[in-house]
């Protein structure tokens, strides 16, 4: 940079000259802004990379949920915050704006549940107690399977399950949800499988449907064919043996609990698929009666007493149970002037299994069986406590009938109850009366009657004459053959003594199996009598 | 009005001395006679280093105000806060004394010594004679008032220095503080890189 001219060098002769001028440096100070540009820069890729998709979703309430603070958390690790709450349009629920983390996007599903983690015991647990002092966060299940959504619908009740816990599913229908709640254990042989995971009413069809969650590998002991029941109650059974109380967990007893139970039957049972549905039996006895979807209605028309009748009494074929009564009014007919029962009873025809062949199209099973003389009868099941029950039966002499379809119901024929109870007495009677030795005391008779003969031959053969003396002796003799015999006629006879004696203890023996008809009556109303005493205010 | 750099005379920015000018030559440089602080007639590459300075400030500036200044955790729930955000909860919870001021400080004044700067440069370029003594002004303006800025980075290295109180109460301090005081010093190195006397440089030129 020297201002000197340059001087000419005469061996390389003419070169050509440098130029000079001031150079362009860059200046160091640039770098600042470039660095400044650089974090920047990255920072902006790391907020776009990382900024996932931003979901709506609609609660009922915003309690406790704050814009911006709120976070959505899967197992306690932060997955997205809420950026905005608002109304919707019509008032009806909120409204969360929620930002997501970019990991999340995957799992937001059609199938994904969010709802809010808040303090809430339930079904014997506690959770959420940390919300307490951290303010709630909103829950969520992700699921990866489903279409990928932005619009969700929040639970208001947490799930039970969440994520892909292994196992199965299923709808038990229920009359009522009795203690039970979401949560609530299920059992089998006692050990806790699963769980209650929602319920519903259904309204159309006035019953509960009730879901549970039976966990891996248990959900395989549950077939077509098991029973679930109510495992809430405490069965006590009092019989000769002693008293037996029947329970599940107390855990089950005091917050409720479902228990279920394969039973060995004679068809072989398949592995129940999910959501398939079940009944849900009110307690452990009910579940051994088998169930049957199929039911038909008759109505069987009776003008006797029908004292001992309840709804749920069995009707009886051949000695089994097809089905049982429904329900029985009194009713007074005025253009017969007499009183008669209609009884209504459900039959369940899936009962008699039907081999070799089935029942022709079009004909009615129970046409035919009452043209062959089948009748319905009241019968007394058992004579302690006069508990009555129907019984099919064919009774060949009784005049034909046949099925009239002009009620509601088909009317199946009946014919009167027979007098079980003045049949046994009468049988009893004959019974003692045949256990008399009628026979041995006739021989005897028959053996004095021949000797007196013999010894009124030996006289008529001995005396040839008739003497004046011993007619009258045999006339008294005669007299008291007579008298005995009489006598003997007098204790054995229609009327006798010992007649009535039996009668009388017959009548006792009535007496007695009343009083205890009565005492089991006291005791089924009053179970805890049997501790406490019979209550004198009664 | 004749300036020193006409009468070929230039002062000591540390001492003030005024001395004789020579131009250096080669990789020479120019010193004070006196306390032996370097000399220029007018600061080097004064425009150039301010704009890149006052272009890195407003880059950072950015991020010092989207990204969270305190992240607060108090018993499990934690919060973080933005200048911003800080500023809306004081307002809205009974202190717009205290919000008006970190807004002032952090917000406004930040915003305010960016856009100074950025016209000051700009007239200066243009060789704009508008005003030069208003211009001046904002340029003492800019310098008196920038470093009142790292108010807010104070407060949240303090807070954070206090509120450790474990589970029950816990503040830290977010990356924004960093941005923030980034910010903070390269606006202040940006003023002290300008050279006012070139606003009245132009003024001279448009009087010949």
């Amino acid at each position: 940079m020297s201002e000197e001219t340059p001087r000419p060098i005469p061996a390389l002769g003419e070169t050509p000259v440098a130029e000079v001028r001031t150079k362009r440096s860059f200046s160091v100070v640039w770098v600042i802004p470039l660095v400044a540009l650089l974090i920047g820069g990255w920072l902006a890729y790391k907020a776009f990379s990382e900024k996932g998709p931003t979901i709506t979703i609609t609660f009922e309430n915003a309690e406790g949920l704050e814009a911006g603070k709120t976070k959505i958390k899967y197992k306690d690790v932060d997955i997205g915050k809420v950026t905005k709450i608002a109304l919707s349009k019509d008032l009806s629920n909120v409204e969360l704006t929620a930002e997501m983390h970019k990991e999340a996007e995957t799992y937001l599903t059609d199938q994904t549940r969010f709802w809010v983690v808040r303090a809430r015991v339930a079904a014997g647990e506690v959770s959420g107690l940390g919300t307490l002092f951290s303010g709630v966060y909103i829950g969520i299940d992700p699921r990866e399977e489903g279409k990928p959504q932005r619009r969700f619908k929040g639970l208001e009740v947490p799930p039970v399950l969440t994520a892909d816990l292994p196992g199965r599913h299923f709808t038990l229908l229920a009359k009522d949800l009795g203690s039970l709640d979401v949560g609530s254990p299920v059992y089998y042989r006692k050990v806790k499988v699963g769980k209650v995971v929602s319920y519903a009413l259904d309204v159309e069809r006035d019953n509960l449907k009730i879901q549970v969650f039976i966990q891996a590998p248990f959900h395989k002991k549950v077939t077509r064919e098991t029973r679930f029941f109510n495992a809430s109650g405490v069965d006590v059974a009092l019989n000769a043996s002693g008293l037996h109380v029947n329970t599940e967990s107390l855990v089950s007893v005091m917050l409720g609990g479902i228990a279920f139970e394969t039973p060995v039957g004679l068809k072989a049972s398949k592995q129940a698929p999910e959501n398939f549905a079940f009944r849900l039996y009110p307690d452990r006895e009910s579940t051994k009666e088998k169930e049957y979807s199929t039911k038909r209605y008759f109505l069987l028309y009776f003008e006797d007493d029908v004292w001992g009748l309840a709804s749920g009494a069995p009707v009886s074929f051949k000695g089994i149970k097809v089905g049982q009564v429904v329900d029985f009014s009194l009713q007074f007919d005025w253009k017969k002037k007499r009183f008669q029962i209609p009884v209504l009873v459900e039959i369940e025809p899936e009962r008699i299994e039907q081999i070799h062949g089935k029942l022709p199209e079009g004909k009615s099973m129970v046409d035919e069986l009452v043209a062959r003389g089948m009748r319905a009868q009241l019968k007394t099941g058992n004579l302690l406590t006069g508990q009555k029950f129907i019984d099919l039966a064919f009774h060949r002499k009784a005049p034909p009938e046949k099925v009239r379809y002009d009620e509601a119901y088909p009317v199946v024929p009946t014919i009167p109850q027979p007098l079980q109870q003045l049949v046994a007495s009468v049988q009893n009677i004959i019974d003692r009366l045949e256990k008399i030795p009628t026979d041995e005391i006739g021989r005897d008779v028959k053996t004095v009657l021949e000797s007196a003969n013999n010894n009124l031959r030996k006289t008529e053969a001995m005396f040839g004459q008739i003497n004046e003396n011993t007619l009258p002796e045999l006339t008294r003799t005669l007299e008291k053959v007579r008298t005995s015999l009489g006598e003997i006629e007098k204790g054995y006879g229609a009327d006798s003594g010992t007649n009535r004696d039996l009668r009388k203890a017959l009548d006792e023996l009535s007496e007695a199996a009343r009083s205890i008809r009565v005492l089991t009556e006291y005791l089924q109303r009053h179970p805890e009598s049997l501790i406490r005493g019979k209550d004198d205010k009664e | 009005m004749v300036s020193a750099k006409q009468l070929g005379l230039v002062s000591c920015y540390d001492c003030h001395l005024l001395s004789r000018w020579r131009p250096p030559s080669g990789g020479q440089k120019s010193f004070c006679p006196r306390c032996d602080a370097e000399l220029h007639l007018r600061k080097p590459n004064s425009i150039s280093r301010t704009w890149a300075l006052m272009l890195a400030a407003s880059i950072l500036y950015i991020p010092a105000n989207l990204l969270p200044m305190t992240i607060t955790s108090s018993l499990g729930q934690t919060q973080s806060d933005t200048i911003m955000s800080g500023v809306i909860y004081f307002l809205s919870h009974g202190a717009p004394g205290i919000g008006l001021v970190i807004f002032v400080a952090s917000i406004f004044l930040p915003l305010l010594k960016l856009i100074i700067l950025a016209y000051l440069l700009i007239s200066v370029q243009r060789k704009s004679s508008w005003r030069p003594r208003d211009r001046t002004q904002l340029y003492r303006i800019t310098e008196a008032v920038g470093r009142w800025s790292m108010l807010d980075v104070f407060v949240v290295t303090i807070l954070v220095a206090l509120v450790k109180l474990g589970i029950f109460a816990n503040i830290d301090a977010g990356p924004a503080a960093v941005y923030f005081a980034s910010v903070v010093v390269i606006t202040l190195i940006a003023a002290e890189s300008f050279d006012p006397r070139l606003i009245w440089d132009a003024l001279e030129r448009n009087h010949e």
